[in-house]
């Protein structure tokens, strides 16, 4: 009897015993065990292939290939050229009983199904050239697309976009949407994926440690002068260059990262700025992928699909697991629709791509002592990816910013008979608060209203609340004469308290209201203004023609 | 110059089911709105440094019309479709290799303009990924253009956002993919410019009288695509489902206020007074 009874054991423990066992005789005792005693297959294969392992047969070769000393990239390598389901199965066998890496076993799971289906495939599905007889081959496409097969993908990669030496608002927000959306998929399939935050332009090292506080498990940097700039092809090339691991067939040859071990991204987000949605779409058009752009909300689910481009066989329904589930506002505000970005049969579409628009997720409280891998990149930047020169940088004065005042007043086409004292009135509101903005609804703006000079600066889509605008949610909202369209409704319904005044007591706003005071914001707003300087109730006393003194 | 049929999203154009989808079908189909901020940079161009304009479009035959509207309003010598079952329901990066491989077949342009996104699909991402893959400098949100003739060069002026909106004067060689912004503003500082500008629009007009002339339908074949490649099945992205956006319901229920109340009013000042200027630091305590 051998020193190991493998029936004393179950498969997970047996993996480390027999890694300790070098002699081939001995192994073959246990294999003979296993036969007479339990018999069971996956102890079968462990054993063979140790005793492949020790006999020491050609290197290169899976049968004996100890997973344990690769990592799943190189993995990855390694099986492209096998083609015995077996030996395949026994390395999967290796790697469970060992390491158990989920990566790893995926990279052999894939292999192992190209192995099995390519025996049907090749019975049934013709060649390109056999498909498609009217085109020259290879085809036009081929020249635009740099695929991957069999790649191995992990993480949720975050471009945080910076501006004059800061992280964008919308970057904090993301990192913290990841951060919540990543911490819920490593539960529910028991990953350990992290969060990679990508950082490019001119000191932006100085910024990492903020995004580990931020919810980043990696940050990767690339900080160079030339790059204080956003231009479209530097940037792109730099975040592909991070995104492609160790031996991708696209990828530099001599690009490496000992911090990762897969070939691209699974997740990749961005905010839905100007430079940041022009970025995601080059970043996931070169490593060939797709994305949905100026999303509101993101999860993650299983799905099952059913259509046709993605199962590759009409009528069947196919079942993905992992998919980022990207909600966004569509058709100009008419519908949302919910986008997947999902491999077909014969073409890998990772990673699944998003751009965010800000203020979507709420940004996240930093926490200084949270740990994270700080990474410094270094893409050699070709000249020709600098051609686009940058000539001058002018600041527009435009920003308003209506989010973060404990109260807002907006006001509506209410204002109608008197514009200009609408806004008057609306003004004075708002100083009679202690920290408040005024907002305006999206009909204001549109109504061509004319305005006397001194508020006729106020009136601006940058203050518009709404789909279209910004989007608010402070403790009071007061509603001046504001119907409630639901594109207004998008941007304030989660105020926590709301106030309309309004003529019209059929007034949608009343639906999403707390408070409805039916009347006419001429009458009503001046006698909350004399209110509240007076901190006490008073109803017409308000004066509106001498500025509210008391007389 | 790039452009696209989109479902006429103006007031009392649209048709939408019971269950609050679109209904395409009732809808009329017109020229992307965004793309006439392309069509003027085009224009301009044309009008101050000649050259001729070719419009393209991908989708089904019935585009041939919103190409006619283009060419009366671009004043386009040359309209071009691309157009076969096998592009239909395709996403930005199967559109993208199909127009890319359409003006490598047509010959590179000096200039390649397209709008900022679509009023259907609203991504902005087809006019990038084609430029990524035509492997030209790219400037998009350009609200003001001009080219230096002699050297070869342009120079745009293009919008940045962020915490702060910047505009940022970029220049490049030609050949080079425009992308503009809802904000640009074409220039015509001369007489003769507003001269010439007269003289292509009355051409074009009559031009457009017999558009079909002027029309060129390229299908997967003659483009040598691969259908895999392109239309739904080289598409990345799917739209999984699409849900009306709700009407408001009600979710609160409001306090109904007279103003004359002031019971009621009183209730509603208890709400205001915490933050008022002289009552807030009271109310903190």
């Amino acid at each position: 009897m051998p020193d190991v009874d493998p029936a004393d054991h179950d498969i997970t423990e047996l993996g480390p015993l027999l890694n300790d066992v070098e002699d081939a005789d001995e192994l073959r005792a246990i294999l003979d065990a296993e036969r007479t005693g339990r018999d069971r297959d996956p102890v079968v294969t462990l054993i063979q292939s140790r005793i492949d392992a020790v006999s020491g047969t050609d290197d290169g070769d899976p049968g004996e290939i100890d997973p344990a000393e690769h990592s799943p990239a190189e993995l990855g390598n390694l099986v492209r050229d096998t083609e015995e389901p077996e030996r395949l199965e026994a390395l999967l066998v290796a790697e469970e009983t060992g390491e158990n890496r989920s990566s790893a076993k995926t990279v052999i799971e894939n292999r192992l199904e190209t192995v099995r289906g390519g025996d049907r495939e090749d019975s049934e599905v013709a060649s390109p050239e056999q498909r498609h007889p009217e085109l020259d081959h290879p085809t036009a496409d081929k020249r635009h697309v740099r695929a991957l097969e069999g790649g191995v993908y992990r993480d949720m990669w975050v471009y945080c976009e910076t501006q004059q030496g800061g992280l964008l608002g919308v970057s904090e927000e993301l990192l913290g949407k990841a951060r919540e959306l990543m911490d819920g998929y490593n539960e529910r399939y028991g990953a350990d994926e992290r969060v990679v935050a990508v950082l490019i332009g001119d000191g932006v090292g100085d910024l990492a440690g903020e995004c580990v506080a931020l919810g980043a498990d990696v940050v990767v940097y690339q900080e160079d002068e030339r790059l204080a700039r956003f231009r479209h092809t530097p940037y792109t090339e730099v975040f592909c260059d991070m995104a492609r691991g160790a031996g991708h067939p696209h990828g530099r040859a001599d690009g490496e990262a000992a911090w990762r071990d897969y070939d691209e991204p699974r997740y990749t987000l961005f905010p839905a700025t100007n430079n940041g949605r022009d970025l995601s779409a080059l970043v996931q058009a070169e490593l060939d992928s797709g994305l949905a752009s100026d999303c509101s909300d993101l999860y993650i689910e299983n799905a099952d699909v059913s259509n046709p481009a993605k199962t590759g066989e009409p009528g069947t329904t196919r079942s993905f697991e992992r998919v980022l589930q990207m909600k966004r506002p569509d058709f100009s505000g008419f519908e949302y629709s919910t986008i997947l970005c999902l491999d077909t049969p014969s073409r890998e579409f990772h990673p699944q791509g998003a751009s965010v628009i800000p203020g979507s997720f709420a940004a996240p409280t930093p926490d200084p002592a949270r740990e994270g891998l700080i990474v410094e990149h270094d893409t050699p930047l070709a000249t020709d990816w600098l051609a686009m020169e940058v000539a001058g940088v002018e600041r527009l004065d435009r920003g308003v910013d209506l989010s973060g005042h404990d109260v807002v007043v907006a006001m509506g086409r209410g204002i109608g008979s008197d514009p200009t004292g609408g806004i008057e009135l609306g003004l004075e509101l708002v100083d009679a608060f202690e920290d408040a903005a005024l907002g305006l609804s999206r009909g204001v703006i549109t109504a061509a209203y004319e305005f006397d000079g001194h508020v006729a600066g106020y009136v601006a889509e940058e203050r518009q609340i709404g789909e279209s605008g910004q989007v608010v949610e402070p403790e009071l909202y007061v509603a001046c004469g504001i119907s409630g369209a639901v594109q207004h409704k998008v941007g304030m319904d989660d105020s926590e308290t709301i106030v309309a005044i309004n003529t019209d007591p059929e007034a949608d706003v009343r639906e999403f209201s707390d408070y409805f005071v039916e009347g006419d914001l001429f009458e009503v707003v001046p006698a909350l203004v004399d209110s509240l300087e007076h901190g006490e109730l008073r109803l017409g006393e308000a004066v509106a023609a001498d500025g509210g003194e008391q007389r | 110059m790039l452009t696209k049929g989109v479902p006429d999203f103006r007031e009392g154009q649209v048709s939408f089911d019971e269950d609050g989808h679109l209904e395409r079908g009732n809808t009329p189909t017109v020229m992307n709105p965004d793309d006439e901020h392309a069509l003027r940079a085009a224009l301009q161009t044309v009008v101050r440094h000649g050259g001729s304009v070719r419009v393209l479009s991908m989708g089904p035959p019935g585009y041939k019309t919103v190409l006619r509207e283009a060419m009366e309003t671009v004043y386009a010598d040359d309209l071009t479709l691309v157009s076969d079952r096998a592009f239909a329901a395709a996403d930005t990066w199967a559109t993208a290799i199909t127009l890319a491989t359409a003006i490598e077949y047509l010959g590179r342009p000096d200039l390649v303009v397209a709008g900022f996104k679509t009023a259907d699909g609203e991504t902005g991402h087809t006019g990038p990924q084609t430029c990524w893959c035509l492997g030209l400098p790219l400037v998009t949100h350009v609200r003001s253009l001009a080219v230096d003739a002699e050297t070869g060069r342009l120079r745009a002026e293009r919008l940045v956002e962020g915490d702060v909106a910047e505009a940022e004067t970029v220049g490049c060689e030609l050949p080079a993919f425009l992308v503009t912004d809802p904000e640009f503003e074409p220039r015509y500082r001369t007489a003769g410019e507003r001269l010439r500008h007269k003289d292509h629009r009355a051409a074009a007009r009559e031009r457009a009288e017999s558009y079909e002339d002027h029309l060129t339908v390229l299908d997967h074949e003659q483009l040598n695509l691969d259908p895999d490649y392109v239309g739904l099945d080289g598409s990345p992205t799917i739209v999984e489902s699409v849900d009306p956006i709700p009407r408001a319901p009600a979710e609160r229920e409001a306090t109904d206020v007279d103003p004359g109340d002031p019971e009621a009013m009183g209730a509603l000042f208890d709400e205001l007074r915490p933050h008022g200027a002289t009552t807030a630091a009271e109310a903190g305590d």
